[in-house]
């Protein structure tokens, strides 16, 4: 029954993201911008500027542009259906390509920060929500209703400002290592990894050095939120008939606490996911303040150079992300939870 | 009975912190249960009923607190107590079921470890032995198939299953008292019946105390040796349940014992509706059915109903939730459309008419519903809620309109100073006469009542049964009353039809289907309706007429007549073939062939 | 009165409400302030925001030298204003542009919300209240829409579209329309089905009427509360967006725009240009987010 729900939320999944390849696709050709004056420079010859429109496809009919995209047109090569993103029209390589160089950079940020953000914010959470109104509980709540609205990329240039220029203790906002350090053999992309695999400790400690203030930074910003719904779901679930009737039924007061702690968890894990998903598009900003070269500047530069195929497959691959994650988080929760049928 | 004493609670006080000082829902509450003895806790709802329940075991609802009093259980006072010692006592000494009881047990964990876990706590057992306990005790509630149902998550048992699973658990280490607490509000009454009974048996088998708190008083006059009220925080009154019922002391007791009084007086000037003329309303062949988003199958809501309801006459429409009497009344007034069927009204056929002669019509045909806080425009003032229907349909001019709210006002016997005030601030019992000023601002002929009385406390219904009584006196009004509280509806009603999953399986006069049913649900409804007399308990003389396992799903009906499962009557060709309803000689109309053959057996 | 410390004691134990007054009084301030400086800002501000007339990179006064400054001013000893919070790199006075932003911030975040207010609650109710294919197709749209990664989408629609002001504000509009069709729509369908609204059908109602004097004002709540947080939201996207050069054009006086700006120099230690901005913004969201709070609160209990 597992593997036929799983396989149904592909099916749906696909066709998600099919269609909004197709939207997308239509959306910015419909917005004014005029990529190829941004690539010929706008004082071109009429000439250069029919060459370069011929180069980038754009001098034919809309759904010919569309077919090619999604590879329906055999003779113009591979499209999205045989799995290629195309061809960035800045740097001429395959967009896949980049992306998967960007991509680990974002994972592993946001699954840090994720980490020691639900570390952090859990235990919080649950420590206001045992005496409501309480002193502890009050001094949480402004926090999170700050914490949770506050300008990130603000915050990450005010951490370099003390961390780094004043204190030294963090290294320069300029990547996940210095350009000094001899990068170690990329089998999985991702630096942690691969450093571990390759057993370059001293290339883990730096770049996890490097990782500290982004990290910090958006842990700060997730804190709020994730701490204002864990209290909400456990005052809510300490103050269920079945915790008080557990106690009517004489139940010694860990099992109570783990009675109401289950009950808590349960909805969190959906939002935990909502708020990965919604991060993956709202890591940009903390990645430019670091120049972490990861997916979200790589998003940047496509969009304000106009990089069509680029941008496409930036969408593409966080709404396809987001709904992996949506999945995996869904069935933890029908684990969690028996209520959630499949 | 000289039983010695078990409980005793003295002087318990219990106050919850507000933003307006300290409210106390229980001030100097005093109680005595002796052994093996069964107490009837009665008192308005937020009379602080289950407040009392829990401080009877130290727990209050979070940020309440026990300010003052004691409770002694063999002599050890609770309070006295440290938390460890009270928490072994809860449960093992005493066991608690509550109301909603699927709220009451943990969503995420099967029933079978939850009983188990409660009898881990306050005996040394392994999980097996634990488990073997869950389905001991599922068996003793009388849970059909306790092996598999020890698996069953809340969410997959039914109300009357759940509160089943709540006792197993209350009761796994036989405690001396039981603490119920509107155990069942919200179960139907052929459900509540069973499962009265079997929670009687049960503290019999175990020897248990019971204090049973309740707002029924039909649950109180068949089940309880000795009713307590319960009355500004405090026990008013504390007697045995046959001199409660004879001779009521208090004023709040009296009060709340008055429509039962009423009723019993009024048996004898009921007046024989006014049959003969021409019907104010008649209903041909009416069906309703939803589809089932998804699925080629449908839920059968009501089917086939007839009946007819004279000009100043009542048609009472009972049966339980589920049955299709609500969504008869609805599709009366075509707020849902039947998907078959003739609805004539003064001679008019409705059932056909257009969105706009309908709309027209609507002033001659009104509806009062169930919830009266729903059904008011909460942002409205009452002024502008009784002006509506003016605006729609009468020619008065704007003074003349507000001179028609005054009077609605003092028709429905409510102060006309309350013009400008908004719903908020009234009662249930305020609102629901509001409602009804509302339903006859346009002079209508006929009124559905949906349940009008169902969430309205004891005394406000019978204020509310008076007032529809006498405007039906005043005005010349036909009704459908719609309840599932036969008490009520024998104090209201001329004629009576019965409903059971759709369909009418008894219409006749009050006497004779409340006096002689003759179809076997009317029986089985009638033997489980509790009716609030102590002279004649259930619990002494069992009624024959009892209906086992649960009513089918509307969706999945059987071939045959659709008690058949249930009836203790059925025989194979009840169970083949689909039963009409028939006329007798003496007027009623019945739905069971072995009634209209003359060869159902009845055990007298 | 012999309960007097008992209720005392219960006083202090329900101060919940106190501590959200309070905090709610700060939110009336911090909002009421920007409101005050989106329409006043440019007039009081010493000098032009836009004109690059002083020194760049002039560190603030130290806050001993305020009151000295201050005396000064009010007395008429100094002539020219002094340059509050210092001046950016282009020699911008940045007291001045941090008054002046909330016209340009406040005005595109009200703007982009009462667009998507208003489509929203129009669809919403539609939506909710008539369901057809037709109304069910708009909520898929509206699905596709929420799917978006919000802050590349509007990266995307600004850039595309050209950096106008006009752009933000339809970009954000159109990307927080379906919450407010969501929010309205779930409201609606829960009122349509309530007792009052039966009630007003059976009297005799035209449906539309009951759609628009029944249903619709009581499900405005819960999009009227996302209203002040999507205020808040819109300012931080506002000024992000331009943080990476995909908003507003300089010199327009906006938040985002002078952190940015400072953003170069803060690691050589000029912290002053983006600092005033970043706590400018930091506190008008978090006022929004307090009145946010406040009205769930209010709604909720």
């Amino acid at each position: 029954m597992i593997t036929r729900y799983i396989l149904r939320r592909f099916a749906i999944g696909t066709v998600q993201l099919l269609l909004l390849v197709v939207a997308v696709f239509f959306l910015i050709r419909l917005l004014p911008a005029d990529p190829v004056s941004r690539f010929v420079g706008l004082n071109s010859s009429a000439e250069a500027y029919a060459q370069a429109e011929r180069n980038l496809g754009l001098d034919r009919p809309i759904m010919v542009q569309l077919g090619h995209y999604l590879g329906l047109l055999p003779s113009e090569g591979p499209g999205l259906l045989q799995g290629s993103l195309g061809t960035s029209w800045v740097t001429g390589s395959p967009v896949a390509t980049e992306i998967a160089g960007a991509l680990p950079v974002t994972i592993e940020l946001l699954t840090f920060s994720f980490m020691v953000a639900l570390l952090v914010s859990v235990p919080v959470g649950m420590l206001a929500a045992l005496r409501p109104g309480g002193a502890a509980d009050k001094g949480v709540f402004v926090y999170s209703l700050f914490a949770g609205s506050q300008p990130e990329f603000w915050w990450g240039l005010l951490f370099v400002y003390v961390f780094f220029f004043t204190l030294g203790w963090a290294p320069a906002p300029l990547g996940v290592m210095s350009p000094l350090t001899s990068a170690p053999e990329t089998v999985t992309g991702f630096v942690t990894v691969d450093s571990i695999l390759a057993g370059r400790w001293d290339v883990l400690g730096e770049v996890l050095h490097h990782y500290m203030l982004p990290v910090a930074t958006m842990v700060f910003i997730l804190s709020g939120p994730i701490i204002k719904m864990v209290r909400q779901n456990m005052v809510r679930a300490l103050a269920s008939d079945f915790v008080l009737y557990a106690r009517c039924a004489g139940l010694p007061k860990g099992r109570v606490a783990m009675y109401a702690l289950r009950a808590a968890m349960a909805p969190s894990v959906t939002l935990i996911g909502i708020l990965y998903g919604f991060m993956l598009g709202g890591a940009v900003l903390i990645e430019s303040v670091f120049s972490l070269g990861g997916l979200g500047q790589y998003a940047i530069r496509s969009v304000l150079a106009f990089d069509y195929p680029a941008i496409q497959g930036v969408i593409l691959i966080i709404t396809a992300i987001s709904l992996l994650v949506y999945l995996a988080l869904d069935l933890i929760h029908a684990a969690i939870d028996p209520r959630v049928a499949y | 009975m000289t039983a010695s004493v078990l409980m005793a609670a003295e002087g318990l006080t219990v106050g919850y912190p507000t933003a307006e000082g300290v409210v106390r829902p229980l001030q100097g509450f005093d109680l005595t249960l002796r052994e093996r003895e069964i107490v009837g806790l009665i008192g308005d709802a937020g009379s602080g009923k289950s407040t009392a329940a829990l401080a009877l075991m130290g727990l209050v609802r979070p940020p309440g607190r026990i300010e003052a009093g004691r409770v002694a259980l063999d002599g050890t006072d609770l309070m006295s107590l440290d938390e460890d010692r009270l928490r072994e006592m809860r449960g093992r000494e005493i066991g608690v079921i509550v109301q909603n009881p699927r709220a009451a047990l943990n969503p995420m964990l099967r029933v079978g470890r939850q009983i188990g876990n409660v009898y881990r706590a306050h005996n040394d057992a392994t999980a097996a032995e634990a488990r073997a306990r869950a389905v001991e005790m599922l068996r003793l509630v009388g849970i059909n198939d306790p092996e598999r149902r020890v698996s069953a998550y809340a969410h997959e048992l039914s109300g009357g299953m759940a509160q089943r699973a709540l006792i197993a658990m209350a009761l796994s280490s036989e405690p001396r008292l039981l603490i119920a607490d509107e155990p069942t509000s919200g179960l139907d009454v052929t459900i509540q019946a069973q499962f009265l009974d079997q929670m009687w048996d049960t503290v019999q088998k175990t020897g248990s105390a019971v204090l049973l708190i309740s707002q029924d008083l039909g649950v109180i006059a068949n089940y309880c040796d000795r009713v307590a009220v319960l009355h500004g925080g405090r026990i008013v009154e504390d007697r045995p349940v046959r001199a409660f019922f004879a001779n009521p002391e208090h004023p709040y007791s009296r009060e709340v014992l008055s429509l039962q009084r009423d009723a019993a007086g009024s048996g004898a000037e009921r007046r024989t509706g006014p049959r003969g003329e021409a019907p104010l309303l008649a209903v041909e062949g009416l069906k309703k059915t939803f589809p089932i988003p998804g699925s080629a199958k449908v839920v059968q809501a009501v089917e086939r109903a007839d009946f007819t309801i004279a000009p100043r006459e009542t048609l009472g429409l009972v049966g339980e939730s589920g049955s299709g009497k609500t969504t008869v009344g609805r599709c009366l007034l075509r707020l849902e459309q039947a998907t078959e069927g003739r609805i004539t009204f003064r001679g008019q056929e409705i059932s056909a008419m257009g969105a706009r002669q309908m709309r027209a019509m609507r002033s001659k045909m009104q509806i009062v519903f169930q919830d009266p806080y729903d059904s008011i425009n909460p942002r409205w003032t009452v002024r502008r809620i009784l002006r509506e229907p003016l605006d729609l349909h009468s020619k008065l001019d704007a003074p003349g309109k507000d001179r028609r709210v005054r009077e609605l006002l003092d028709m429905v016997g409510l102060d006309p100073a309350w013009v400008d005030r908004k719903p908020r601030g009234l009662g249930s019992g305020a609102l629901q006469r509001l409602n009804i000023a509302r339903a006859i601002a346009t002079d209508p002929d006929f009124i559905v009542l949906d349940e009008p009385t169902s969430v309205l406390a004891p005394q406000a219904i019978s204020g509310l049964v008076a007032l529809l009584r006498r405007l039906q006196d005043d005005l010349g009004l036909g009704f459908l009353f719609i309840s599932h509280d036969l008490t009520t509806v024998q104090y209201l009603c001329h004629r009576v039809a019965v409903m059971y999953l759709g369909q009418i399986v008894e219409v006749g006069t009050v006497e004779q289907v409340f006096q002689d049913p003759q179809h076997p649900y009317s029986r089985a409804l009638l033997a489980a309706h509790l009716f609030p007399d102590p002279a004649s308990r259930r619990v002494e003389h069992r009624p024959p007429e009892r209906l086992g396992g649960e009513i089918p799903s509307p969706v999945d009906l059987p071939e045959g007549c659709y008690l058949a499962g249930r009836c203790p009557h059925a025989l194979d060709q009840c169970r083949i073939e689909p039963q009409a309803l028939h006329e007798l000689d003496d007027g009623r109309a019945v739905r069971c062939w072995q009634v209209v053959d003359g060869v159902l057996e009845v055990d007298a | 009165m012999a309960d007097a410390s008992l209720d005392d004691r219960a006083g202090a134990a329900s101060t919940p409400r106190r501590r959200v007054d309070w905090l709610f009084w700060i939110g009336v301030g911090i909002v009421s302030t920007v409101t005050f400086l989106a329409a006043f800002g440019p007039v009081i501000a010493p000098y032009d925001p836009t004109l690059a007339m002083h020194p760049p990179s002039v560190p603030p006064p130290s806050p001993a030298d305020w009151p000295g400054l201050w005396w000064g001013r009010l007395t008429g000893e100094i002539e020219a204003a002094p340059n509050w919070f210092g001046t950016d790199a282009n020699g911008f006075d940045l007291f001045s542009r941090v008054i002046s932003a909330p016209r340009v911030d406040l005005t595109i975040a009200l703007a982009a919300n009462a667009l998507s207010l208003g489509l929203g609650i129009f669809l919403g109710l539609i939506a909710g209240y008539y369901r057809n294919v037709l109304t069910e197709g708009l909520m898929r749209v509206s699905d596709v829409l929420q799917s978006f990664p919000v802050f590349i989408s509007a990266m995307i629609l600004v850039a595309l579209a050209g950096r106008s002001t006009l752009n933000i504000v339809i970009a954000l509009a159109l990307l927080y329309t379906p919450i407010y069709i969501r929010l309205t729509r779930s409201e609606v369908l829960t009122q349509r089905v309530r007792g009052y609204v039966e009630a007003a059908r059976a009297l005799g109602n035209p449906e539309i009427v009951i759609a628009l004097r029944h249903v619709l004002p009581n499900s405005l709540a819960p999009a009227l509360i996302q209203s002040s947080v999507t205020i808040g939201f819109a300012i931080l996207l506002t000024a992000g967006l331009s943080f990476v050069g995909a908003g507003v054009r300089p010199p327009a006086p906006e938040w985002g725009l002078m952190i940015s700006t400072g953003a170069n120099q803060i690691i050589l230690g000029e912290w002053w240009p983006s600092v005033f901005p970043g706590i400018a913004i930091s506190l008008t969201v978090f006022g929004f987010a307090i009145l946010g709070n406040a009205l769930e609160r209010r709604y909720e209990g």
